[in-house]
């Protein structure tokens, strides 16, 4: 048992478990049609639930999962699988049933209107009731998680975020405080409203599929998943006081101390590599990260477009394909920034504390 | 429009679900109310009612038997006669019934007419008055109708006078006739009063379905019998940090009989408070309706779970015994918890500040006396409580009283020395254990011996003469050194140190030194001199130098490993400079200079000048971290670090922190100088109770001053006066202010006892009780007992004389006594009255008229005038017993009659009064003159 629970702890350090979560993710969309048949997902979630309830044993694993405002976290994670499941599924049906040469299933149905009252709103009002229904007995169950009176002389340790906010929170282990809390959910905002703009392909639209929109759904599902709905699992269950990373059979010790010895890029270079000090001049110190970062946004979006996104750049055109370029450039430095953290234990590529501008 | 696919849309399994989920609903919904109206303490309260209920009945059956049975068969009998006049009255009473119908209809008839015209009659005097005043030409249009009904009024009012008192006429007839039925009623009554009263109370806690209608869920609302009780405090409250919240105590609601009497022998949450006198009654200092339950007690009075109002089990065993019986778990996000009831006295601190004791909280002041006395509070900064002696010896002429050996074995373990010491044990405690690092505590041992020897004052030293230790031993009993010390085989007072082993210790001439004067060794000694004679001091010296330790002589002196010096000075010396300049910084030192060196660094680091004067360090600031809100600190700055025997809450890390004080570094790797530092008292179990209870009652919570028990300025000036008590110790010869003293418990003939001093504030004449605190005097020749020289100033003195007067309600003028002008005549009759009444028979007038037992003696009357206060005087030769119980002195006016009739006319008083006045006048010089001639 403990060594189970030992192998668990050791398996969820931050760079283990967001590589093996990469990992399925690129499976599940790889292989959707095998991901999402009942032979492979029933076992699965066999798997998961049977974890689940062997996590339910330990004392500090249940007491984390029952915490009244954790509760939703664990039925928010159960709710968003089904769906993610459940939409990538009928997508594969509907692929095979084209591949066949039989129309969509939403297709065949189009021909079965019926009035919207009474039969929608009937069904409506029935799910109305019954979630009246599960609220009612959750607040029967679950109390309002009070704790004690504020007290501004005690920080609560660990100080969290509303849950839905962790993930941002856990962004700010990796980035300074401004793009972590500014720049970055400015991007999501912006992003997700630029999505209609950008993606203007009506192939596809009016039905399941996930063939013809491989790519946008991998792309969309990769920044919900990994980057914000895997992050707040992390924040919320795995960073205990100080901030410190706990597994989940992993005693919350108010005590644990673990060596943080992060460096610049700048002290990377001119001290590790060069051995000639940092120069004086923060321009000329932050060059070779201000290079890199610049160099990160403009090289690879020039050169995709004349290689392997040519043709969506034609379809594009320039200003849209730069906007694109740019969101998802911005996305993919979240994991590679935090990659490099725990490669490298980069601090900041660039950091320019003079004036409070740090990457 | 197509008809609905039934795979798609199915209004019938819609209709399907839609029952499933009302019915869920509903049964959610009845849910909801089924868990609002299930409390716990609603249960409580019916079982509270069962019990009182009970109790009634048996109060009922015993009620019930006390009733005279005879008695009341014979009231029953005439009752019943009376109704049987009553019935053969019948006729008559329907008739006067009818009538009395008929007259109340006719008063509510002239009653409505009557105030209908006095209503018109005051709105017509409203305008007339308006008008007038304001010259409007309609007054007179309303003079003239005021005019006009004022006769109407007038004659409606007699109409309705007539009415009543025709009422009153039947009425009075019905009640001849009805009287004797009442009263034989009444009587029947008046012998049942009690037994129904007490059906009433059952009646009102009986269980009933109209009550179980009542306390139904959803019915509850209008007039419940379970209700919540609360006591809202006006000028207590719940600190939220953001908020300060009224305090509303809700323990009531299940603690039912808590302010009853009755329930003393109920079970839990029934009983009866132990202490109601003290307690909760409107009568008592403390009034629930005041004080609440929560401000001593603590918790969260605003719930009425058992859980979320903090409830803290006292031990182990009651931990267990709740968890099993009510669930209960700590309440983790509550700071305010209850205090375990052995800690409760913690709270009176709150309220009850600026005095040097509690009234009735004996452990609370237990805990407080010990932590003066131990010094704790020399370390351990705490607001109130600054400005202590310190408790240790002074160290700075260490040198001329012992040597470097014995201190430093000393310093390895004091109780090895002395069992009895108040020296805690500082080194080769449980984390400096392993032989390296009791190398390191020898080494810094030796080197503090060395320290306090190298840099001591050679103050001038008498040479001791000769002298008989049998005598000394013996002087030790009879001069009250016991009020203070054991000595002699004797255990008596512990203010200073048993005088035991001394032959070990100290050297002759010393000690002969410290006993003639011992100021003149130690400025800022709490000892006082005797002011003995050379021979006895001799003697004594002589005897305590032949009490002697000889496992302790014997035992090897600790050795200072040169090594582990230079290890410890090389620590010292890293904190300050690089490890470099510390090892070429340490190369340069002498061995003596390295001593010297580690054995500053060591009490610099122990922090011993807190509680002893160490010269290098008149400066030092202590050590211990301030307590002075240590009873609300956050349980989370508390380090428990490895012990988990213990469970986590204040109070259990102070007690083990007070029991063994360097546990909490059970298996923490720390350096040397990171060790935790706190030394070990080996308290008793009853004393780390104590002191815990007394850390606990430090808080700074704000307290409104309305609700605070605060001093007036004479109460303040008697604190001042008793902490001086305390400090000196003057209850270990005399008994006072409600303390008994130690010497009177060791001496067997009272009268051979320092004299008690209940009262003397109103015995003693200001001027004359500060000359003689400052150079006292013999007043009783027969005591061997000698009242100490203290060498107080003129303030401290001043606050003594002060403290004695304000105990006894009077204040201090310094302006001694007026005589009146007496004639000659009342002079010559005291003188007579004073020889009569054999005064001089054991008051000694002169010294040779003494011959009886100590206890029979009397002071020196030639003292009195500049003594006594006259008033007092007179009442004591009225009554003494009732000045002084078991006193020896004869009361000579009982009941206010004289013996001797014959003189000034037998008037006792007059007597009295003639006597005080011969004391007054009483001159010696002239006595002996007479007595010559």
């Amino acid at each position: 048992m403990t060594m189970i629970k030992d192998a668990v702890n050791a398996f969820c350090s931050p760079v283990i478990i967001f590589t093996a979560s990469m990992v399925c993710f690129y499976l599940f969309v790889r292989f959707p049609r095998q991901a999402t048949s009942m032979a492979v997902s029933l076992p699965l979630l066999g798997l998961a639930l049977a974890g689940f309830a062997f996590g339910l044993t330990d004392d500090h694993f249940r007491k984390i999962i029952t915490t009244p405002d954790n509760v939703p976290i664990v039925g928010m994670l159960f709710i968003f699988l089904y769906f993610t499941w459940y939409a990538v599924r009928k997508g594969v049906i509907n692929d095979q049933r084209m591949e066949r040469g039989e129309s969509t299933i939403e297709q065949t149905e189009t021909n079965e209107k019926v009035l919207v009252f009474p039969y929608l709103i009937f069904i409506e009002f029935v799910m109305a009731l019954a979630y009246a229904i599960v609220l009612v007995v959750w607040s029967i169950f679950l109390k309002a998680p009070l704790e004690e009176p504020a007290n501004p002389t005690i920080s609560p340790n660990p100080s969290k975020a509303p849950w839905y906010f962790l993930g941002l929170q856990e962004l700010l282990v990796y980035f300074d405080p401004w793009i972590a809390g500014v720049l970055l959910p400015t991007f999501i905002i912006i992003g997700l409203c630029a999505i209609p703009y950008i993606d203007r392909d009506t192939d596809g639209s009016g039905y399941f599929s996930f063939k013809k929109r491989r790519a946008v759904i991998s792309t969309y599902l990769f920044g919900f998943w990994i980057l914000w709905v895997l992050l707040i699992v992390i924040g919320t269950f795995m960073r205990g006081p100080n901030w410190n990373f706990f597994g989940p059979f992993e005693k919350w010790d108010i005590h644990k101390t673990v060596p943080l010895l992060n460096i610049n890029l700048s002290e990377i270079i001119f001290i590790k590599w060069l051995g000639i000090g940092l120069p004086k001049l923060w321009i000329v110190r932050e060059l070779p990260g201000i290079l890199l970062t610049l160099g990160y946004f403009m090289v690879p979006p020039a050169i995709l477009a004349k290689t392997k996104l040519k043709s969506a750049y034609q379809k594009l055109g320039p200003v849209r394909y730069a906007v694109l370029m740019m969101l998802l450039l911005v996305m993919v430095s979240v994991p590679i920034k935090m990659y490099l953290r725990w490669a490298f234990n980069l601090k900041y590529i660039v950091a320019i504390p003079e004036f409070f501008f740090n990457i | 429009m197509a008809k609905p696919n039934p795979s798609l849309y199915s209004v019938q399994k819609t209709f399907f679900w839609f029952a499933v989920t009302s019915v869920l609903l509903t049964a959610s919904l009845a849910g909801i109310v089924y868990i609002d109206a299930k409390r716990d303490w609603k249960d409580y309260q019916k079982a509270f009612f069962k019990l009182k209920a009970e109790k009634a009945t048996a109060e009922l059956k015993q009620a019930a038997s006390a009733v005279d049975k005879k008695e009341l068969e014979k009231l029953r009998a005439e009752h019943s006669a009376a109704r049987k006049t009553l019935e053969s009255n019948s006729k008559s009473i329907l008739d006067l019934n009818a009538k009395l119908t008929a007259a109340e209809l006719e008063i509510t008839k002239t009653k409505v007419v009557f105030q209908d015209l006095k209503q018109f009659e005051d709105s017509y005097r409203y305008y007339y008055e308006e008008y007038t005043a304001h010259h409007d030409p309609r007054a007179a249009s309303y003079a003239a109708k005021l005019a006009e009904i004022k006769p109407r009024v007038q004659e409606a009012k007699i109409k309705l006078e007539k009415a009543e008192k025709g009422r009153d006429t039947v009425q009075a007839g019905l009640d001849a006739l009805l009287r004797q039925e009442k009263e034989a009623q009444k009587k029947v009554d008046q012998l049942l009063d009690e037994t129904t009263r007490i059906e009433r109370k059952i009646e009102a806690v009986k269980p009933s379905f109209a009550k179980d209608l009542l306390n139904a869920p959803m019915l509850d609302f209008i007039a419940p019998t379970l209700e919540i009780q609360q006591v809202v405090l006006e000028n207590l409250h719940d600190d939220y940090h953001f908020a300060k919240a009224q305090k509303v105590d809700r323990c009531t609601t299940c603690h039912m009989g808590i302010d009853q009497k009755g329930f003393e022998d109920a079970p839990q949450p029934f009983r009866t408070h132990p202490n109601l006198d003290l307690y909760l009654g409107s009568m008592s200092a403390h009034p629930i309706e005041k004080i609440g339950c929560t401000t001593c007690h603590g918790g969260n009075g605003h719930s009425v779970s058992f859980i979320d109002t903090a409830h803290t089990p006292r031990d182990e065993k009651q931990k267990a015994e709740w968890e099993k019986k009510y669930g209960w778990r700590d309440l983790e996000k509550w700071e305010a918890k209850m205090l375990p009831l052995q800690y409760t006295q913690a709270a009176c601190a709150k309220c009850h500040t600026g005095t040097v004791e509690v009234p009735q909280a004996d452990k609370l002041n237990l805990g407080r006396n010990l932590a003066v006395d131990l010094g704790c509070l020399n370390c351990h900064k705490v607001e109130g409580f600054e400005g202590l002696w310190k408790v240790g010896p002074d160290l700075t002429a260490v040198a001329s009283k012992t040597d470097e050996t014995w201190v430093s074995k000393w310093l390895q373990d004091p109780t090895r020395f002395r069992p009895s010491t108040k020296m805690p044990r500082i080194f080769h405690l449980e984390n400096q254990a392993g032989a390296d690092n009791a190398k390191l505590e020898d080494a810094a041992i030796v080197a503090t011996a060395k320290y306090l020897h190298h840099h001591s004052a050679h103050p001038e030293v008498l040479r001791a003469p000769q002298g008989d230790a049998a005598m000394g031993e013996k002087l030790i009993k009879d001069l009250g050194c016991l009020g203070c010390h054991s000595a002699a085989g004797v255990t008596a007072g512990t203010h200073g140190p048993e005088l035991s082993s001394l032959g070990s210790k100290v050297n002759a001439d010393w000690l002969f030194t410290w006993l003639k004067d011992p100021k003149r060794h130690s400025a800022t000694t709490r000892m006082p001199s005797l002011r003995l004679s050379d021979s006895e001091a001799a003697d004594i010296t002589a005897y305590l130098m032949s009490q002697r330790n000889e496992a302790f002589d014997s035992a090897a002196a600790p050795k200072a490993d040169p090594k582990a010096v230079d290890d410890l000075i090389l620590l010292n010396l890293q904190s300050k400079m690089r490890h470099e300049e510390a090892v070429a910084q340490l190369s340069k030192m002498a061995p003596d200079e390295k001593l010297l060196y580690l054995g500053e660094r060591t009490i610099a680091h122990q922090g011993c000048y807190s509680c002893h004067d160490i010269r290098g360090f008149e400066q030092a600031k202590s050590i211990a971290t301030e307590l002075s809100d240590e009873g609300r600190k956050n349980l989370h700055q508390f380090d428990f670090g490895y012990v988990h025997d213990i469970p986590h809450t204040r109070q259990d890390w102070i007690r083990k922190k007070l029991e063994d004080p360097r546990v909490f570094d059970h298996g923490k790797v720390k350096g040397y100088y990171e060790r935790l530092r706190m030394p070990h008292f080996g308290l008793s179990e009853v004393e780390s109770e104590a002191i815990t209870t007394f850390v606990l009652s430090l808080t700074q919570e704000e307290i409104a001053l309305e609700a605070q028990d605060l001093l007036t300025t004479d109460e303040q000036r008697i604190e001042r006066g008793r902490r001086l008590i305390q400090k000196l110790n003057c209850q270990g010869c005399h008994s006072f202010d409600g303390k008994d003293a130690i010497l009177r418990s060791i001496t067997e003939d009272p009268g051979a006892a320092p004299p008690v001093l209940h009262g003397q504030g109103s015995k003693v004449q200001e001027a004359w009780l500060h000359d003689f605190l400052q150079h006292p005097t013999t007043i009783r020749p027969w005591l061997k007992y000698r009242m100490p020289t203290f060498g107080l100033t003129d303030t401290e003195t001043q606050d003594i004389v002060r403290y004695f007067a304000l105990l006894d309600g009077r204040q201090t003028s310094y302006r001694g006594e007026v005589l009146q002008e007496v004639s000659p005549d009342r002079l010559a009759a005291g003188k007579e009255l004073f020889e009569k009444l054999q005064c001089a028979k054991c008051h000694q007038i002169t010294a040779s008229s003494q011959a009886m037992g100590a206890s029979f003696l009397a002071p020196d009357l030639t003292l009195t005038k500049h003594r006594l206060r006259s008033d007092w005087v007179i009442d004591w030769i009225k009554d003494p017993q009732a000045m002084q119980e078991g006193t020896m002195m004869p009361g000579f006016f009982p009941d206010m009659q004289s013996p001797l009739p014959d003189i000034l006319g037998g008037d006792a008083q007059a007597q009295i009064e003639a006597i005080r006045d011969y004391l007054y006048r009483y001159d010696p010089a002239a006595a002996a003159e007479s007595t010559a001639s």
